[in-house]
C-alpha cells in the first residue's frame, strides 16, 4: 500500500482523471472530496461489503423457497 | 420452454456488476406469478444465477427513493415513465422471514433495457427490510 501525508486543501491524483482533495481534519474524521467521471463508482467500502453480502445470501434462492413465496404472496390481500 | 417464450424476455444488460457478482452482466426478467408482482433476474452468463425481484410499490408504498443525476445519465434515463424500480428480495423460509433490499434498488431503464443496483446516498434506507414490515 502507497502511503502519503497530505494536509487540508492538498489533493492526490489517481490515474488520469481521479482527484481526491482533503477538506477537512477533525478528530479521527477526515472529509474528502473525489473528483471522478461518471464511470467511476466511488462508495464507501463497508457498504459495498455489506451489499456484496446480501447480493450472495439473495442469490439463487431453492425452487420450494421461490414456490412457497409465490404461493404466499398470491394468498396475500392486494394492497 | 419455447423458443417464443424465450424471445419474449426482456433482456437486461447491467452496466456496472452487481457487488459480489462481477461476472453475470446480462439478465432476463422472468415474471414468476400471474400478478407480475414477484419476477426474477434470471443471468445469461451464469445459469445457476437468479435473483428475486419485486416492484418496491406493492410492498412499501412510501418508498420513493431519490437517484442521483450521475445515476440518471449514465443510465441514459429521459423520463421517470421509462424507469422500473425493482428491489432485490432475499428469500426466507416464509413470507415474513423475506426481506428486501431498499439500499440498493435495481433501477432499470426500460427503453434501452440497461440497468444498475444503485447505492441510494440517503443511507438510512435498510439492506434487508422485512417484506411485511
Amino acid at each position: 500500500m502507497l502511503v502519503l501525508s497530505r494536509r487540508v486543501g492538498e489533493s492526490l491524483q489517481i490515474g488520469d482523471d481521479v482527484v481526491v482533495t482533503v477538506l477537512e481534519v477533525r478528530g479521527d474524521v477526515v472529509r474528502l472530496g473525489i473528483a471522478a467521471p461518471r464511470s467511476v463508482a466511488v462508495n464507501r467500502s463497508e457498504l459495498l461489503i455489506q451489499l456484496e453480502s446480501s447480493n450472495q445470501a439473495a442469490a439463487s434462492p431453492s425452487e420450494q423457497a421461490v414456490a412457497a413465496l409465490a404461493a404466499q404472496l398470491r394468498e396475500r390481500p392486494t394492497p | 420452454m419455447s423458443e417464443t417464450a424465450v424471445l419474449d424476455i426482456p433482456v437486461i444488460d447491467i452496466v456496472h456488476p452487481l457487488p459480489g457478482f462481477p461476472e453475470a452482466r446480462r439478465f432476463a426478467l422472468v415474471q414468476l406469478d400471474d400478478a407480475g408482482v414477484l419476477c426474477a433476474l434470471r443471468s445469461l452468463d451464469d445459469p445457476d444465477l437468479r435473483f428475486l425481484v419485486v416492484p418496491p410499490q406493492h410492498f412499501f408504498p412510501d418508498y420513493t427513493p431519490e437517484v442521483s443525476d450521475d445515476v440518471v445519465a449514465e443510465l441514459g434515463i429521459d423520463s421517470e415513465h421509462e424507469v422500473l424500480l425493482l428491489v432485490i428480495l432475499t428469500a426466507g423460509a416464509t413470507l415474513t422471514d423475506t426481506t428486501a433490499n431498499l439500499l440498493a434498488p435495481v433501477v432499470v431503464n426500460t427503453r434501452t433495457r440497461e440497468a444498475a443496483q444503485v447505492i441510494l446516498d440517503d443511507a438510512t434506507f435498510p439492506v434487508a427490510a422485512p417484506l411485511l414490515g
